[in-house]
């Protein structure tokens, strides 16, 4: 007996050390690599600015539609987008601060601000949110996140909201290739757990010192949108320069629209 | 001769009789008034539910009911239209485009429903026009005037003549935007309805929401609106199976289930009411029997057979009940016929009638001859079963117990 402990108290303390570096501390580990896996993934994908040229193609049941587009960003709270095509759209700007979007349309020669209600709405008849555009930074802050599996080329991560979290999914799994740290395929599922959308992400290309995926296919999963989809394709990208401030403010929506 | 004996055997006992009449005839035109109210605020609510939009049948796509989607648009609406005109059933009809748009008024961005209607067919089909607040209803020239619902307008802080730009997705999912000018507001009591639509022109909406020739649905008005369900299966055998024609029955299935529920638990109440009553009568009519047993019993000692004193007992009471199911069913059918007329005006309770989706205030009887006919046969059958234990009581006696019955 030493320090008041018994000789069983002392065998129950080490029983109790051996199972936690046994089992919790593993468990831990795991659990804080695919923290760290999730957030190398949002650091490659949004880099500290990043200026993009990008078209996006959807496909409905009837028609395909092609929009040209620039896209200004910094880090993941900032954007600001350019509609370039077609000349019938050409004009209108996005621009999205932390959880908030605008849109200036030069037809009405307005800027709106789209309410919270309007999130879940299709952006410009795609296969995307304006929840997509706006929860940039969501994967990071509303997610706790778990290894799944770990193969060859890929980790498959699990993201389950938190529970104060006011996100759409109910589970999201995330394929990352080990090589680039980047996403290859992500699965949206409701709280239901019904797959809802699959987004793959290929042809990932050098962009300066970057890597980056130059397609992204948006399939929606729901039996009504199937045979719908929405490629963007990325043309061009300079990563980590200086963007203007000026991008980034309500002013931007209209001095930029031409 | 049996009908004689009990017809006099009823003027012989009239204070007996009077409560019995009483008593019947009181329910039976409580319960035809009942069901004239239920049926009246039933049906109230319903053709309320279907004028102010949804209209009597409903023409789309064959699969937009279950996926409202840009894919499943009426991409033919000329096809459509000469269809219907050929159908000598049919009172009116019109195209309809509803899209969900953004409407923003200066720093107020709302979401809510913009709809593209024929107005002059329009005013036929739907109460839009009769529910005109202030300004003035669309006209088939119109190009951005806008009707707006009243709570949608106050939401917007908009009045008439005020600009408001909506921003949504054209027919071929491509950006459409346009600044509107308030020309009307329209308030049709239903508070959700008021506080998320919109209404313009159709021609001006199909060209900037590239939607020529295209509808989410087509709504008709039947030349006999009773026989609404017919008509949609007609149409829908006319237009082939790329379509659907649905009445109000489906449109509004819902609502319907919801009122037939309350038909159920109606009539359950009513039940408990008439079990009640069909004991009180037979209390009553056993107390009444009881009191005759030594009559029956020399009627028995001088011949006359069980079955004869059966079959005299149980005319007094159909009889009885006859009497009384005709004097009720006129008292409840005149009741009925009346507030059928003259409704019965709920003022002040326009709030609460509005959480169930009524936009009046006002509740009509339903007057029905054929329910009025049920219900009194209802009663009669009733009324003449709770006298059937007693007689048979009392037909178990032997003449010489009766007679010495006290």
């Amino acid at each position: 007996m030493f320090f008041g402990y018994t000789k069983s108290h002392v065998q129950a303390e080490l029983f109790c050390i051996a199972f936690l570096l046994t089992f919790v501390f593993p468990l831990s580990a795991f659990a804080e690599t695919a923290v760290e896996i999730i957030n190398k993934v949002q650091s490659n994908l949004n880099g500290k600015t990043a200026v993009m040229n990008l078209s996006m193609v959807v496909k409905g049941k009837r028609a395909t539609r092609t929009m040209k587009m620039k896209s200004y960003s910094c880090g993941d709270d900032k954007s600001f987008i350019q509609i370039l095509y077609p000349g019938k759209d050409r004009g209108i700007t996005f621009l999205k601060i932390d959880n908030s979007m605008w849109q200036y349309v030069p037809r009405i020669e307005k800027i709106i601000k789209i309410p919270a209600s309007m999130m879940l709405q299709s952006w410009m008849g795609s296969d995307f949110t304006n929840d997509d555009l706006v929860k940039t930074n969501s994967l990071t802050d509303d997610y706790t996140k778990q290894l799944l599996a770990e193969i060859d080329q890929e980790y498959q991560v699990e993201l389950l909201p938190t529970e104060e979290a006011a996100v759409v999914w109910g589970r999201i799994v995330m394929g990352v290739s080990k090589q680039f740290y980047l996403p290859t395929t992500v699965l949206y599922y409701d709280e239901d757990d019904t797959l809802i959308r699959k987004m793959i992400y290929t042809d990932v290309q050098p962009f300066g010192e970057k890597y980056y995926p130059t397609k992204w296919l948006m399939l929606p999963q729901e039996p009504e949108k199937i045979g719908k989809e929405t490629m963007v394709e990325i043309s061009n990208a300079v990563f980590d320069e200086d963007i203007s401030e000026s991008y980034f403010t309500k002013r931007a929506l209209k001095r930029y629209s031409n | 001769m049996f009908f004689k004996l009990a017809f006099r055997n009823i003027i012989a006992a009239r204070k007996r009789s009077s409560v019995t009449l009483f008593l019947t005839s009181i329910t039976t035109a409580l319960l035809v008034f009942s069901s004239a109210w239920m049926d009246g605020s039933h049906f109230t609510m319903i053709q309320n539910a279907v004028e102010i939009y949804p209209g009597y049948i409903q023409i789309t796509e064959k699969d937009f009911r279950a996926n409202p989607s840009y894919d499943h648009l009426i991409f033919d609406a000329s096809f459509i239209e000469t269809k219907l005109a050929g159908n000598d059933a049919i009172a009116n009809y019109a195209a309809r485009f509803e899209s969900f748009v953004l409407f923003s008024a200066d720093e107020k961005a709302v979401g809510g429903m913009l709809a593209g209607i024929e107005p002059v067919r329009e005013k036929h089909l739907s109460r839009l026009f009769s529910s005109l607040q202030e300004g003035e209803y669309l006209d088939g020239d119109d190009t951005n005037q806008l009707y707006i619902g009243s709570e949608l307008a106050k939401r917007l802080q908009l009045e008439v003549g005020d600009e408001v730009a909506f921003i949504g997705n054209g027919a071929d999912y491509s950006f459409a935007a346009d600044n509107l000018i308030v020309k009307g507001v329209f308030q049709t009591g239903l508070f959700d309805f008021d506080a998320s639509s919109a209404f313009v022109y159709k021609g001006y909406f199909d060209k900037i929401m590239a939607a020529e020739n295209r509808a989410t649905h087509f709504i008709v008005l039947p030349k006999k609106p009773g026989q609404a369900e017919q008509l949609a299966a007609a149409i829908a055998a006319d237009l082939g199976g790329q379509y659907q024609s649905a009445s109000w029955n489906q449109t509004m299935a819902a609502l319907v289930k919801a009122m037939k529920l309350d038909s159920f638990f109606g009539y359950i109440t009513l039940g408990i009411i008439f079990i009640v009553i069909f004991f009180v009568i037979m209390i009553y009519t056993l107390l009444a029997v009881f009191s005759r047993i030594h009559e029956i019993g020399i009627l028995r000692a001088i011949g006359t057979t069980p079955q004869q004193i059966l079959t005299q007992l149980v005319l007094e009471s159909s009889m009885l009940a006859f009497i009384s199911v005709v004097i009720g069913g006129l008292l409840g059918g005149i009741l009925a016929y009346y507030f059928s007329i003259y409704p019965i005006v709920f003022s002040g309770m326009e709030e609460q009638f509005k959480q169930y989706g009524l936009a009046a205030s006002e509740m009509p009887t339903a007057f029905m001859p054929l329910t009025i006919l049920r219900d009194m046969t209802v009663m009669f059958v009733l009324s003449v079963l709770s006298t059937l234990y007693p007689i048979f009581m009392v037909n178990r006696f032997k003449p010489i117990e009766a007679i010495h019955h006290v």
